[in-house]
């Protein structure tokens, strides 16, 4: 199976070096797919001499996504790998993934209290999984983790429209609508910039989409 | 005589007026649709200066006061270009992300020509 690391970005010129580095040592092929980044990220790419896919303006990380894994299958690849590019997710955990692609066709990494999930973050996190449960029958641990990987069958089943941070739950919501099969891997994860992620904001908007995913889909 | 509410309308139409003006100068706006825009406002100045023109609308509705048949108009219109506006600002959006992500896509496109 020909598996290809998607790796959005928007803003990570802090990151983005140390990543690219990490990345290439996985030996995986990766497509880094700039979010419209405004800050020296480009220019960060561009010293390592990699080929990026640049969304010209801001898009929103479920479009990101989506860009990067429809370039990975369009290049032929079967499964992709989708991991944040702020150091937040292990590479070390990569093979996990790899491992569980052979027997799943989705598969979810799940963060926990022992890893350093801020606590306010994890609650918000069980509550959004519990909710998830009720409502559609499936029960991810961690329903907002950005490192999951699919194969392109599943790709093809889940294709999400959100194009912001409500891109992990729809995939969840489409994934047990589509009967796919699906498991969790445990991954480490390392909290490095508070701002970031899904807001209060985000979270309130994610429920009116989850409202919305359970009248249409 | 005119009462606050009605001036209050008064003053807020003729700030559209300004505002689809403005909107005409910069250019947002074609001769039209300035022509369109002055219209209903101008008509809505009428109205508010004098109510008694409509008020047989009223009784055909059942609203027992102009102004009851006023604010349900008003909503329903509010309602309705809420609607609008949604389902275009939707179609754009989605029209802008196909944009931006065919236009990123089309790297790999050049890479393969090489």
């Amino acid at each position: 199976m020909k598996i290809a690391v998607v790796a959005p970005f928007y803003n990570e010129e802090k990151h983005l070096d140390k990543f690219i580095k990490d990345v290439r040592k996985t030996k995986l092929p990766f497509f880094l797919v700039d979010d419209g980044s405004t800050d020296n990220s480009i220019n960060v790419v561009k010293k390592h001499k990699i080929k990026t896919l640049t969304h010209k303006i801001n898009l929103g990380k479920g479009a990101a996504m989506k860009t990067g894994a429809e370039a990975a299958f369009s290049q032929g690849f079967d499964a992709v790998v989708f991991i944040d590019t702020d150091g937040q997710h292990k590479f070390s955990d990569l093979p996990k993934f790899v491992k569980a692609l052979k027997n799943f066709e989705i598969v979810f990494g799940s963060r926990n209290m022992e890893y350093g999930v801020p606590l306010v973050r994890y609650l918000g996190n069980k509550f959004a999984s519990l909710l998830i449960s009720l409502l559609f029958g499936i029960y991810v641990s961690d329903l907002l983790c950005g490192y999951r990987a699919l194969t392109k069958k599943a790709y093809e089943k889940v294709k999400w429209e959100s194009s912001g941070y409500a891109v992990e739950t729809e995939m969840v919501i489409r994934s047990v609508k589509a009967g796919l099969k699906h498991c969790e891997v445990p991954v480490a994860t390392v909290y490095l910039d508070n701002i970031k992620g899904v807001s209060l904001m985000d979270a309130f908007g994610i429920l009116f989409q989850v409202v919305k995913w359970k009248i249409n889909l | 005589m005119i009462a606050g509410l009605q001036i209050s309308a008064i003053i807020f139409a003729f700030v559209m007026v300004y505002f689809a003006l403005i909107h005409y100068k910069k250019g947002t706006l074609n001769g039209f649709e300035i022509f369109s825009w002055s219209v209903i406002w101008f008509a809505a100045i009428f109205i508010v200066v004098f109510p008694d023109i409509i008020r047989v609308f009223a009784k055909t509705f059942l609203f027992t006061r102009l102004f009851d048949m006023m604010v349900a108009a008003g909503f329903i219109l509010v309602i309705a270009l809420t609607a609008k506006s949604y389902i275009t600002t939707k179609k754009l959006e989605k029209k802008l992300e196909d944009l931006v992500r065919k236009n990123a896509m089309s790297v790999l496109k050049k890479s393969k020509k090489k």
